[in-house]
């Protein structure tokens, strides 16, 4: 459900990471995310492209799995962690195609790359308040790219946004105004950040990361504070009502 | 005796309404007594109470801020004052619950202090919101920590550095309020905010609030108290006394 594949460029091979679930709207199992993370540690490759398949990007976590198991969720958020640490910490550039939409754990990933491309009539956010569960996981990396105040309101309101509005916090990097332009948008943003000289990329993406101020135990501590609460009667009962 | 500010619950959503309109809400000493005794009360309810705080002003301002013009000449009460202000900012910030802020008019100065500590502001177009403290003499210290938390560190600079006001449009632009909704819609656009946030799971969100709190703490108390310090001691000084005779009239 996650393919890998790599294709040459004039800027080198890159490898493109796609979500291969469009039945499901893309929704993501632990098994796909950290599928998603070993594909993230290619030594070899010019740089990331991380797409969906179908109608939209990814509608987040597979809640299915969670009604039947919390373990699923509490897997899920490990994972996810580590996917946004290690799109952060890889030396190559990770572009999203985040196209219709990228909603919680779909939209917690963004923060991790380095440019994230969608469309106008996309919808991101983070509605998993509703269902009991804490985007508190995203916290720190969010606030990296919208600044703290902006985070706030985005993980407390339930609401998803449209791209301007992603754009406007920072969410989003740019917006396409038709959505089958976004992979191939997305692949451009790419090829150009993989023509770059890779020691000097590599070096500038590793100073950002020290100079941006993201704590390792902050990222630790986010997490924790998500793991909390899983398998709250808040959650269970919640999550459940999505079946009946 | 009337009643400077107006805590009324209703269900999961409780609303704070800063009520001396004939003043523009400025935040006097019994105002701001007032507001803190209703948020320990909330405070006291802890995450039994209700899951959503909306802020809001009575009459056609939300607050034209601190209110100088009654402690300038009393020994010790500037000092009150603004000691009053930042405990306040500290009490609404470490709620158990999500604070929304319905700018409804202009929002000044330490008013506008109090619309960077909500988590979720909205305002509309036209609104007055800033901080024209520097244009006055006056440091505005104690929201400084405030909105480098809220826009960042170069837009807060910028902003508190330039004094003067901006509208609500530009204070939408520049990550102050984080939401915009025409001037008659307000009000809807705001209650059905409220009933989103009261709609989720209460656990869930105070697990996010506080981890979000506890992400921003290094510091902040100490800055913001340190903030109210600073802040007095410029108001008792030449240049802050001699442009605020001026304003006043006196």
């Amino acid at each position: 459900m996650i393919r890998v594949e790599r294709e040459p460029s004039n800027a080198g091979e890159i490898t493109r990471i796609t979500i291969d679930r469009p039945g499901a709207r893309n929704a993501l199992t632990p098994d796909m995310l950290s599928a998603m993370r070993e594909a993230l540690a290619d030594a070899n490759t010019g740089g990331y492209l991380l797409a969906g398949d179908g109608a939209v990007f990814s509608a987040g976590f597979d809640m299915k799995l969670v009604h039947e198991d919390d373990a699923a969720l509490a897997a899920m958020l490990r994972e996810l962690s580590a996917c946004v640490v290690a799109m952060r910490e890889n030396p190559r550039p990770v572009v999203i195609a985040a196209h219709g939409a990228a909603v919680a754990g779909a939209c917690a990933l963004l923060a991790g790359a380095d440019l994230i491309v969608t469309n106008d009539d996309a919808k991101l956010g983070y509605p998993v308040v509703r269902l009991g569960i804490s985007p508190a996981v995203s916290a720190p990396t969010l606030a990296l790219r919208t600044g703290a105040g902006a985070a706030r309101a985005r993980l407390l309101d339930p609401a998803l946004v449209d791209a301007r509005e992603a754009v406007r916090i920072g969410l989003a990097s740019e917006s396409c105004a038709h959505v089958e332009d976004v992979i191939g948008t997305a692949h451009e943003r790419l090829l150009n950040l993989a023509s770059k000289p890779p020691n000097a990329f590599a070096t500038t993406k590793r100073w950002i990361n020290e100079v941006d101020g993201l704590d390792a135990c902050d990222v630790e501590h986010a997490l924790d504070a998500s793991l909390s609460i899983v398998g709250s009667d808040e959650q269970r009962a919640r999550v459940a009502s999505l079946w009946s | 005796m009337s009643e400077f500010a107006r805590l009324d619950i209703a269900g999961n959503i409780a609303t704070l309404t800063l009520n001396r309109p004939d003043k523009r809400n400025a935040m006097s000493i019994d105002l701001l007594d007032a507001l803190r005794a209703h948020v320990a009360s909330l405070a006291e309810m802890g995450e039994g109470g209700p899951s959503v705080l909306m802020i809001t002003g009575a009459g056609r301002s939300f607050s034209a801020g601190m209110d100088l013009k009654a402690v300038l000449d009393e020994p010790g009460a500037p000092e009150r004052l603004l000691g009053s202000i930042a405990e306040l900012t500290l009490e609404v910030r470490a709620l158990p619950m999500v604070v929304v802020g319905k700018v409804n008019g202009a929002a000044i100065g330490g008013g506008c202090g109090l619309v960077a500590v909500c988590d979720i502001a909205v305002t509309h177009p036209d609104a007055k919101l800033g901080y024209p403290e520097v244009d006055l003499g006056v440091c505005p210290a104690v929201v400084a920590p405030w909105l480098v938390r809220k826009v960042g560190a170069g837009v807060a600079r910028r902003i508190l550095l330039s004094g003067g006001t901006m509208s609500g449009t530009d204070a939408h632009h520049l990550g102050l309020v984080d939401q915009l909704a025409e001037k008659d819609q307000l009000d809807a656009h705001v209650a059905a905010l409220c009933e989103r946030l009261a709609a989720a799971g209460p656990h869930a969100l105070t697990v996010t609030k506080r981890l979000l709190n506890e992400l921003e703490s290094e510091g902040l108390a100490d800055a913001v108290r340190r903030g109210a310090e600073l802040s007095a001691e410029v108001v008792g000084g030449e240049e802050a006394r001699s442009r605020l005779a001026k304003i006043y009239g006196s």
